[in-house]
């Protein structure tokens, strides 16, 4: 190139300054103050999540490029974004490893696989939250501050206890490490005076929800429910940084309001007829999806086209239809969430009462009496006696009788949620003297070849006509007295968890049934 | 003040104060001067001199070629050196009057001759524009007889004074509404004596507030007259704009302004119909700008028509010590048309001489991404359109949709181009889909 000769090009020969990395770049400020107070609340694990994610993000980027020969594109930012939304919508108590995976899957799968930048057709880290939340379901929905696990404030408001909106409000409550709703709103707020995004988006999703919540949450207009259930669960995230996404959004202003009223009111509908933990991230994947049909809607005409003879119908009746099969596409997914899980209980409950029989083989019949139901409702799903025996819950006790309708002994089903990948659940038969009869395991889902031998004989039948008031775990494989049980080899946590599980059950049964 | 605007539109950089510091001044070129035979929209005009011939500064020396055609007039005095083809603005080879300057701008007879606007009858006025060779100062070029013979006179109910001036760094008319206020005051109210239905309205932008104070003082105690500050956005000056914010009515590409009875004139073209029916000074010169971050002096000059630019640029300094001219541009840098070289003639429809030592399109296209859907093109698009959609449709040669996304409409402002943060050629891409779509329909009809 000769450098005396004048450049020839078409005009515009004059730019803004804005980028896509310094759009890019402007989200990652706007995300700041969440950052920032998730890591401060939530400690170094919380930051090793975020870096980790934001790292699995740029490098699976930059080695589908190098694979693919493709320019590089790390210095958009996008990857960047993605990796922070990412690591800011998991749970504070993850394993390292689900940022890494979740990471991976957006840029690779959802993103790369799918054309790059602009080409995805979900939003990259949403659809790797849900990844996760199907692969990973106990992991990402279990919340553990400083080691001890409690419910989210929703499952916690869902289960009756009164929850205090205002630390909910400011973060200080159990929720992802993003999920303080002031840091939130201030972050949606920068994005919108720097003109990030438009406020369309977020205010017709939040405003759609918050109706859907008061026609039919169950509390009517009651502000202080409303309030929780905006600022807990993911909506403010959801309306300020991942519904607003560009790529994944609708491009015209009135097809963005539509897309936001669709995206409030399956939020609401899941979050009312499916499990709260996940419903704001399916209602924007499936709006996402939407999002092709959306912009084929022709809402305007170019100047010119008003004076006279122009009249545009069309976009009410396609709005509306698609408004239509959205939502009754939803209300199906919540119908058959709630048919599954009625199934799912009766399943549940099947497999219980075969494990009572096999408790308590001596039984015919099983009948939960009153006094027992009273006391199990009256814990009101919390933990049994927690400071002895972990986080263990009695699912149901029911007394087992023969022919002859006289009692021969007591079956109670307990579930202990310190097992080594989550929750096992353990049905435990005892006679009338007090005599555990045996064990049988309900729900048991740890490692192959180590937690699962609890199930071994080896170790389950060690209660087998034992008769103490509390079990002792002997981690050396020495026990010898008549309350100590050996440890299963490897599974000290899986074992411990049955120990307790079966504590709690004689527990429960001296203070309520003997 | 009543600041109307349209929705859409940008706000670039302004660049104007660059060029805001130093007084005008007349300057006279020294070398020969060129005249392009298509300075203006139509058929060029055809040559009555020969190569050899004596001429005076205001002296015909191309005449209109039929209806839609302009008169061309000699600038200064001097031999006509050659009748060749000449590197300009509008191409490489286009065929030029060149004429050896004398220095001496000796004037042609009867050039100068004031006449009382009350003399004069309508035609008069009409012929008086045509033989100057007044043409769309604003950068069209359209023949401004032309456009003041429209099919019904009657029906013309508003004159727009198009003095927005939207482009980056250009100040000429800002200058010239400051210094000639007065005359294109007359040259409005000549105007309005062919359209008798018509109010007149100045339109400037409000970051040219001594502009609108020198315009106001020229119009008060005028009844049909008044100016109307418009916000400062890129592109307020555009025709079809500024006639929905001045009259609210909104035309389609293709339309004519006359046809919702608006006639618009830029104010440096009213400037010279008041030259040439009250002075009998046929189009000689023009205020002109030269900036730009590689000149030394950035300056509003009033240039002799024909002068060549690398004249102009020695007239104000030369380049900036420790710059190179990466691009030279006529106009600003929205709509401007980039020039090979500085040996190029100002023609009657150029406003700036724009020179920059850093080209933008350079550099944006280093930073060029993908797409990313932000929309900001459909908010800040004039004519409402959808850049995103037809950028989608061109880059698929989809031509269908591009028509039913009114890719038609699009006339070439640039916005879009401009605020696009993953700095794609929208623009251009339009430009190039629409000249095959006008191909297409010229190759359908022809069957």
């Amino acid at each position: 190139m000769n450098e005396n000769l004048f450049n020839i090009s078409s005009n515009p020969h004059f730019r803004s300054r804005l980028t896509t990395g310094s759009v890019m770049g402007n989200v990652i400020i706007s995300l700041l103050p969440a950052t920032a107070f998730g890591i401060y609340k939530f400690g170094i694990h919380a930051f090793l999540v975020i870096a980790l994610s934001i790292l699995a993000c740029e490098l699976s980027e930059l080695l589908f490029n190098v694979i693919a020969k493709k320019p590089n594109t790390l210095t958009d930012g996008s990857a960047a974004v993605t990796g922070l939304l990412l690591a800011l919508s998991l749970s504070p108590s993850v394993p390292l490893y689900i940022p890494v995976i979740g990471g991976i899957f957006a840029i690779l799968v959802v993103k790369c696989f799918f054309g790059g930048l602009g080409k995805n057709f979900m939003n990259p880290a949403l659809a790797a939250r849900c990844f996760l939340l199907i692969s990973f379901g106990t992991q990402m929905t279990s919340f553990a501050v400083d080691g001890v696990s409690s419910a989210t404030p929703l499952a916690a408001a869902a289960a009756g206890e009164t929850v205090n909106v205002a630390a909910i409000y400011l973060g200080f409550s159990n929720s992802v490490i993003g999920g303080s709703a002031l840091a939130l709103l201030i972050g949606g707020l920068y994005l919108w005076v720097t003109d990030g995004i438009s406020l369309r988006i977020p205010v017709s999703t939040i405003a759609a929800f918050t109706l859907f919540m008061a026609l039919f949450g169950g509390h009517g207009f009651d502000p202080s429910y409303l309030l929780l259930q905006i600022c807990a669960g993911g909506i403010l995230m959801g309306a300020f940084f991942m519904a607003t996404d560009p790529v994944t959004s609708p491009v015209l202003a009135k097809t963005q309001i539509f897309y936001g009223i669709i995206i409030g009111l399956l939020a609401g509908l899941f979050r009312v007829k499916g499990a709260s933990a996940d419903s704001v991230s399916y209602s924007i994947i499936i709006a996402n999806m939407l999002v092709p049909f959306l912009d084929k809607i022709r809402i305007h005409k170019p100047l010119g086209y008003y004076n006279g003879e122009y009249k545009e119908k069309k976009f009410p009746t396609q709005a509306i239809n698609l408004l239509v099969i959205t939502l009754a596409a939803g209300l199906a997914l919540s119908g058959v969430y709630a048919l599954t899980k009625t199934k799912i209980e009766d399943q549940q409950l099947a497999a219980n009462a075969a494990s009572y029989q096999e408790v308590l083989p001596e039984a015919a019949s099983f009948t939960a009496s009153d006094e027992a139901k009273a006391a199990i409702e009256e814990l009101a799903g919390a933990a049994y006696n927690e400071a002895s025996f972990g986080k263990t819950y009695v699912n149901a006790a029911v007394t087992g009788m023969d022919e002859a309708d006289a009692v021969v002994g007591y079956v109670m089903s307990v579930t202990s949620a310190d097992a080594f990948d989550g929750t096992l659940t353990v049905s435990v038969g005892i006679d009338t003297e007090g005599t555990v009869t045996a064990i049988a395991f309900t729900e048991l889902n740890e490692t192959a070849g180590m937690g699962m031998n609890a199930d071994k004989p080896e170790f389950k039948e060690q209660f087998n006509g034992r008769k103490a008031d509390e079990f002792i775990l002997d981690k050396g494989g020495n026990a010898s007295a008549e309350n100590e049980i050996n440890s299963v080899t490897g599974a000290s946590r899986t074992s411990g968890a049955v120990v307790n599980a079966v504590n709690t059950a004689l527990a429960f049964y001296r203070d309520h049934i003997a | 003040m009543n600041i109307k605007t349209f929705k859409g539109g940008i706000h670039p950089e302004e660049c104007k104060e660059m060029s805001l510091g130093t007084p005008v001044e007349r300057y006279l070129p020294q070398g020969d001067l060129i005249f392009p035979l298509n300075q203006h929209i139509g058929k060029p005009a055809r040559p009555v001199v020969a190569v050899g011939d004596k001429v005076l500064a205001g002296q015909l020396i191309a005449e209109a070629d039929g209806f839609i055609s302009a008169n061309i007039v000699s600038s200064c005095s001097g031999t006509v050196k050659a009748i060749e083809p000449r590197n300009t603005a509008a191409g490489p080879r286009v065929q030029c009057i060149v004429i050896e300057n004398d220095g001496e701008y000796t004037l042609a007879e009867g050039v100068g001759q004031e006449k009382s606007p009350q003399e004069l009858s309508n035609n008069e006025i009409i012929a008086a524009v045509k033989n100057a060779g007044v043409v769309g100062m604003g950068g069209a070029g359209f023949p401004t007889n032309v456009k003041l013979m429209p099919k019904d006179a009657e029906a013309i109910d508003y004159i727009i004074a198009n003095g927005c001036e939207c482009e980056p760094y250009i100040t000429c008319d800002d200058r010239l509404m400051q210094e000639e206020n007065r005359a294109i005051i007359e040259g409005m109210k000549l105007l309005l004596r062919l359209f008798p239905n018509a109010k007149g309205v100045i339109a400037i932008e409000d970051n040219k507030p001594e502009a609108i104070k020198a315009m106001e003082a020229m119009c008060i105690g005028e009844s049909q007259l008044y100016v109307q500050p418009v916000m400062t956005k890129y592109p307020q000056g555009g025709e079809r704009n500024l006639i929905s914010v001045v009259t609210g009515r909104d035309i389609k590409a293709g339309q004519l302004p006359a046809e919702v009875g608006t006639i618009v004139c830029n104010v440096a073209s009213l400037y010279a119909i008041y030259q040439a029916a009250c002075k009998n000074t046929p189009l000689m010169e023009r205020f002109f700008t030269v900036t730009g971050d590689a000149v030394k002096n950035p300056r509003t000059l009033i240039v002799k028509l024909g002068t060549q630019t690398q004249e102009l640029l020695d007239a104000c300094g030369g380049v900036k010590e420790g710059c190179t001219i990466r691009k030279a541009l006529f106009g600003g840098p929205m709509m401007g048309t980039p020039l090979t070289g500085l040996d190029v003639p100002v023609c009657k429809n150029n406003n700036a001489l724009t020179l920059l030592a850093v080209d933008p399109v350079e550099e944006a296209e280093k930073q060029m991404t993908a797409c990313i859907r932000c929309g900001r093109c459909a908010n800040v698009c004039p004519v409402h359109l959808v850049p995103q959609m037809l950028a989608d449709a061109a880059e698929r040669g989809d031509y269908k949709k591009w028509e039913a996304l009114y890719g038609m409409d699009c006339f070439q402002c640039g916005t879009c181009t401009w605020v696009c943060p993953a700095k794609r050629p929208l623009m251009q891409m339009f430009k190039q889909t629409k000249a095959v779509v006008m191909a297409m329909k010229r190759a359908q009809a022809a069957k």
